[in-house]
């Protein structure tokens, strides 16, 4: 069925939301990468199963969506119309889940209970996870089946483009992008309007070209991968605004090798829309054309900067070139081109569908909207919170995330990926926005949040981003190249036991220099994972450096295992031992045989007496 | 499009061509800028970084490679102020641990005071400066070699570190190398000027028996035989 | 398809697969990068001889292609081992643990990550970030995933790789259920008891394809691909199926989220529509329950 009129898509989405408004309860299950790792497939096969074998399917439906967020608690099963929220659910309970949704009533045992307070909540709204959050654009992943473009318009869905095609003017599209104040989600900040006047005032008689950098390379950030396995049609409906907006002729998804559901996903959405006419030649009937086209990666971290992004699209090298030409005057195949990330390019319906005033006042000023964030490391729930910019980081780490894990206490969060910064808790009251980040000496990146508390030391955190980094660089810059490879030496030395005072000079002043002459913007931001970590955790290189001693017990050269008086002798340690460094008569206390020891720590994980000591 | 715009070099008001790039400009005015990576007939790639230049003005202020950003109508541009010095020589610090050999960076350290050597010494023997490359490709219009692997383990060959079919032995490639023509034979890099390298024949060519006489290209393109 | 039986030994190249391949992406974005992506799906690395003959059909130096074949990281100019361990270093995975986890598979296969173990059992590798950090630890054994690995269980989940995923049995519920359904348009039965599969009654259509007609039964059972036809339907072609009862063919709005073919509908008894891929050979399918 092809829709020739703006009118048909207004009809058959009230035809549709009228056959979805019948009352009828639903499961949703997540069915992210997150959730089938954890054995989400089980739980759908066990639901279909049961709904069909005994006939219910009159009174309660089955959706399987995208990610939620809470990925620490999946898989789960969440019901609508109840919001009751069942976490960690398994195969065997799901029918007494169907009979307390036929009901109205709840699987008490089996409802998200607080691990601090033992609170058990029945809404899902009133969970401090999900209420604390403001939820404009993942909130869609839990209403929509991402391969059914039914659900997405039923929801709402091309309505943005509806309005777009009946106003007929691309410089109010434009001027909409720009009121609303909208920054690229991608890292840098730029503003969304100004780069697509940019590319509306360049002439092109070869065609222009729309990119969405779905090449989510920063270690620690899934958030748009979750968008695009969940709502893969937003970000369609942005990209045709935007092409409308712009004079662009073609799109590219330029996405991943390592997220197959996601190129899955899509590629199921953008076929549905080719078929109902939003996508392809003249769209809806307004005599606008526009396709898109996925390009997949091959695993690179370099080919989420522009240039080496277009480089990978014309399929060569990943190698950034030098700005200026701008993508915007010169991209794919010398064609203007405007290159927008994933979470951008979703926040454009909303834009268009509220209206750029009613966006603008989420946020603060200059910084306006809402941030998605993936919330992991040392914290108790992990997982994507999305959040109107200018939240406090306490709020984000404790209210929504709910504090550290164990005993230990926070220290500090990382934003931005290996080119990122660290910020310790000192400075948590600071709100999030791209100033402020950078200000701190971090960024905001894509949105990568990594909390780490005291048993994560910030010199092995460093080499860990430097060792990143020099099997990263595209290797074209001499200084990115080699000063990566530099900086991990020494920073290898230091967690080794063979760091000087001198090391921790010549490792700045490195730092600054990368930083000053490399060209592209990730070589640029190479060095400030070590620069932010000396700013505000110099006291751990220098207890590395002067007394020998890693304070997170992490630096295996400068730890040393043994056993203490709780061992009982139950021989757990030994048996797991690969190198066979433990010995000892069952029931008497055993000891590590340094000289073999490699220091995996894999007898401590399993000692359930806390009997092995790291010093 | 041609035309032209003015740009302040070092203070200087001038007139230059457009087109032109910040290091063509300069140089036509006389301010010396060191580069490794750069020569006249071969495409500007900006991989030695050490002809870096500063820009702009205040916060905005910012080092580029002068090889290969072109002259903008009103552009301030520093070819040796402090920043861009501090650059060069931590650039020719590191050139210096990977290629103790290369006369070519011998000197140039020694002109922009490198005094130390404080990262571990390698004998890596070659920049990746893409000059062969190019030569090859734009000049000898063979394409032979290449850069391979990305990051730390980028380097330059033939694919599959097998002869290449496309080469023709025409020796273009050494000619343009600054890490391996000319290798200095006196074997302390604190040393800044190292004496007694007047051979103009690479000495593999002579199946010269030393090790650590490098040939970058596994298999040297001259003599065909493995390294090590 | 064909990736199982041979990643292990140096692979046979067939020029034509290759030809083929080049062809099919030449036109689109991307091209080479698509290409080389294929080649290593259908040969598990990509092979000299493969490299090539690419660079003889794209007309592009070979240099180029080698450069490119070795700048990215999922590139691999190896064959790789019967079982692929891949284990996620991504920051959040980092901060938990995973250098621990690599230097146990390490220790206990005998490699460094990146090679493969020499009875060509085992290949380890290492990836930036899979994008499951909430789960960290992750590691991938043979394509499944699992979460927050301890070292202590590396031992096991290279034991259960040799024996095989799919004989270990991780709690899945494997109970096998069929499916009754009725043609959307007449709200027939479809159902044919005369005719079991899978000791089911199958489900009974009329097929037609390139002026053939006959009946085709599928088996009922969810996820069982069993099927008997009258007439021979090659491999990727796609078929029309109507209703042996009102003859009406069987269509809907919907495609094949795999392979884009149109899929037919057909009424769940009880509620609900199950859409199945009408390309032969495709497992495509879509059980709609809402």
């Amino acid at each position: 069925m092809k829709l020739s009129s703006i009118e048909k898509l207004t009809e058959w989405r009230s035809v549709l939301a009228k056959k979805n408004a019948s009352g009828k309860s639903c499961l949703c299950i997540c069915a992210g990468t997150a959730c089938q790792a954890s054995g989400s497939n089980e739980i759908i096969r066990a639901t279909k199963r049961a709904l069909i074998e005994r006939r219910l399917l009159d009174r309660l439906s089955l959706r399987i969506t995208g990610c939620h967020g809470f990925c620490e608690m999946g898989p789960f099963v969440l019901t609508e119309p109840q919001q009751a929220f069942y976490t960690q659910v398994k195969a065997e309970d799901v029918p007494r889940i169907i009979d307390a949704a036929l009901a109205g009533e709840y699987v008490e045992e089996l409802l998200y209970k607080d691990p601090s307070t033992g609170q058990k909540y029945y809404h899902r709204g009133d969970i401090p996870f999900f209420k604390n959050q403001q939820r404009t654009i993942l909130e869609a992943n839990q209403k929509i089946d991402p391969i059914r473009i039914h659900d997405y318009i039923a929801e709402g869905g091309y309505r943005g483009l509806e309005k777009v095609l009946s106003v007929q003017d691309p410089v109010w599209v434009v001027e909409e992008v720009k009121k609303a104040g909208l920054r690229g989600r991608g890292g840098a900040g730029f503003p969304t309007g100004l780069k697509w006047e940019m590319l509306a005032k360049q002439r092109s008689n070869g065609g222009k070209f729309l990119v969405c950098n779905a090449d989510e390379g920063d270690p620690g950030a899934y958030m748009d991968r979750s968008i695009l396995e969940g709502n893969p049609h937003s970000i369609i409906e942005g990209m045709i605004i935007g092409a409308y907006g712009t004079g662009a002729t073609s799109g590219v998804v330029y996405v991943r090798n390592e997220y197959p559901i996601a190129i899955k996903h899509l590629t199921a959405a953008l076929q549905q829309a080719r078929t109902l006419g939003l996508l392809g030649g003249n769209i809806l009937g307004g005599g606008f054309s526009f396709d898109i086209e996925i390009v997949r990666g091959a695993g690179a971290f370099v080919c989420g900067e522009e240039t080496a992004l277009i480089r990978s699209i014309e399929g060569k090298m990943g190698e950034p070139r030098q700005r200026p030409p701008f993508p915007i005057q010169r991209g794919i195949n010398g064609k203007p081109t405007a290159i927008n990330n994933v979470e951008t390019w979703a926040n454009i319906p909303v834009i268009i569908v509220r209206g750029a005033d009613e966006y603008a006042k989420i946020g603060t000023k200059n910084n306006s909207g809402t941030k998605i964030f993936s919330l992991v490391g040392k914290i108790r729930n992990t997982g994507l919170v999305e959040v109107p910019m200018g939240m406090t980081i306490k709020e984000i780490v404790y209210n929504i995330g709910g504090g550290p894990v164990g005993k230990a206490q926070i220290k500090a969060v990382q934003t931005g990926g290996p080119s990122g910064g660290c910020i310790p808790a000192s400075m948590f009251d600071l709100q999030i926005d791209y100033d402020s980040l950078s200000r701190a000496g971090s960024i905001m990146g894509s949105g990568g949040m990594i909390v780490m508390d005291e048993n994560t030391c910030m010199v092995d955190l460093a080499k860990y981003f430097m060792r990143f980094l020099k099997e990263e660089s595209c290797g074209k810059c001499f200084t990115c190249r080699k000063g990566t490879q530099r900086m991990y030496e020494i920073l290898d030395d230091i967690t080794t036991g063979k760091g000087t005072l001198e090391h921790l000079d010549l490792l700045e002043e490195l730092a600054h220099v990368v930083k000053d002459t490399t060209m592209c913007g990730l070589g640029q931001t190479s060095a400030n994972p070590v620069l932010s970590t000396l700013r505000y955790f110099r006291d751990e290189y220098l207890a590395h450096i002067q007394n020998s001693r890693c304070p997170a017990q992490v630096c295996k050269p400068l730890l040393s295992y043994s056993i203490n008086n709780n061992c009982i002798g139950c021989q757990a340690c030994g048996k797991a031992c690969s190198v066979n460094a433990i010995h000892g008569e069952r029931k008497q206390r055993h000891f590590i045989d340094a000289s073999k020891c490699i220091k995996c720590g894999t007898c401590r994980s399993v000692c359930k007496y806390d009997a092995v000591e790291a010093a | 499009m041609k035309g032209k715009v003015t740009v302040t070099i070092n203070g200087l008001i001038v007139e230059v061509e457009k087109g032109m790039t910040i290091l063509e400009a300069a140089q036509f005015l006389g301010f010396p800028i060191p580069t490794l990576c750069h020569m006249e007939g071969l495409s500007p790639y900006g991989a030695c970084r050490l002809c870096v230049v500063e820009i702009g003005e205040g916060a905005r202020a910012k080092l580029v490679t002068s090889c290969t950003y072109p002259v903008e109508e009103g552009l301030k541009v520093r070819t040796a102020s402090t920043r861009v010095l501090r650059a060069r020589k931590m650039i020719l610090e590191l050139l210096l641990a990977s290629c103790p050999q290369s006369k070519i960076i011998q000197d140039l350290a020694a002109a922009h005071g490198v005094r130390q050597q404080r990262f571990r010494q390698e004998h890596e023997d070659c920049i990746l400066c893409g000059l062969c490359v190019r030569m090859c490709e734009e000049q000898m219009m063979a394409k032979a070699i290449g850069f391979r692997n990305r990051g730390e383990k980028r380097s330059i060959g033939t694919p599959f570190d097998v002869h290449s079919e496309t080469c023709r032995l025409c020796g273009g490639c050494m000619y343009v190398c600054p890490a391996c023509q000319l290798r200095c034979t006196y074997n302390e890099p604190e040393k800044a000027i190292c004496g007694g390298c007047e051979n103009l024949t690479p000495p593999c060519i002579e199946k010269d028996p030393f090790d650590d006489m490098m040939c970058y290209m596994t298999p040297c393109v001259a003599c065909e035989q493995p390294k090590n | 398809m064909k990736r199982d039986g041979r990643s292990y030994v140096v692979a046979q190249v067939d020029e034509r697969e290759v030809l083929a391949v080049v062809a099919k992406h030449e036109a689109g974005c991307g091209g080479l990068i698509a290409i080389l992506e294929e080649i290593q799906a259908i040969y598990g690395y990509l092979p000299e001889q493969a490299l090539r003959q690419v660079a003889q059909a794209t007309d592009r130096s070979l240099v180029d292609i080698y450069g490119v074949s070795t700048f990215y990281r999922s590139f691999s100019m190896q064959p790789r081992g019967k079982h692929r361990v891949c284990v996620c270093l991504g920051t959040a995975c980092h901060v938990r643990g995973a250098q621990s986890v690599t230097e146990e598979f390490e220790q206990r296969l005998g490699i460094q990550s990146g090679e493969t173990s020499e009875d060509g059992e085992f290949s380890l590798e290492t990836v930036n970030c899979l994008g499951a950090c909430a789960l960290g630890p992750v590691t991938v054994v043979d394509g499944k995933y699992v979460s927050k690995v301890k070292t202590s269980q590396v031992r096991g989940l290279l034991d259960k790789a040799r024996k095989g995923y799919a004989q270990s049995g991780n709690g899945e519920d494997k109970e096998a259920f069929a499916i009754a359904v009725s043609c959307p348009v007449c709200s027939h039965s479809l159902m044919d008891a005369g005719f079991p599969l899978d000791d089911h009654p199958s489900i009974h259509v009329k097929v037609s394809i390139d002026h053939q007609e006959g009946c085709l039964r599928l088996s009922s059972l969810y996820g069982s691909g069993s099927l008997a036809s009258e007439c021979e339907i090659p491999p990727g072609e796609v078929a029309i199926f109507r209703c042996p009862h009102c003859l009406a063919e069987l269509t809907g709005a919907d495609d094949c989220s795999i392979c884009q073919a149109p899929m037919a509908p057909m009424a769940i008894v009880g509620g609900g529509t199950m859409h199945v891929c009408l390309r032969r050979g495709c497992p495509g399918h879509l059980l709609d329950l809402q």
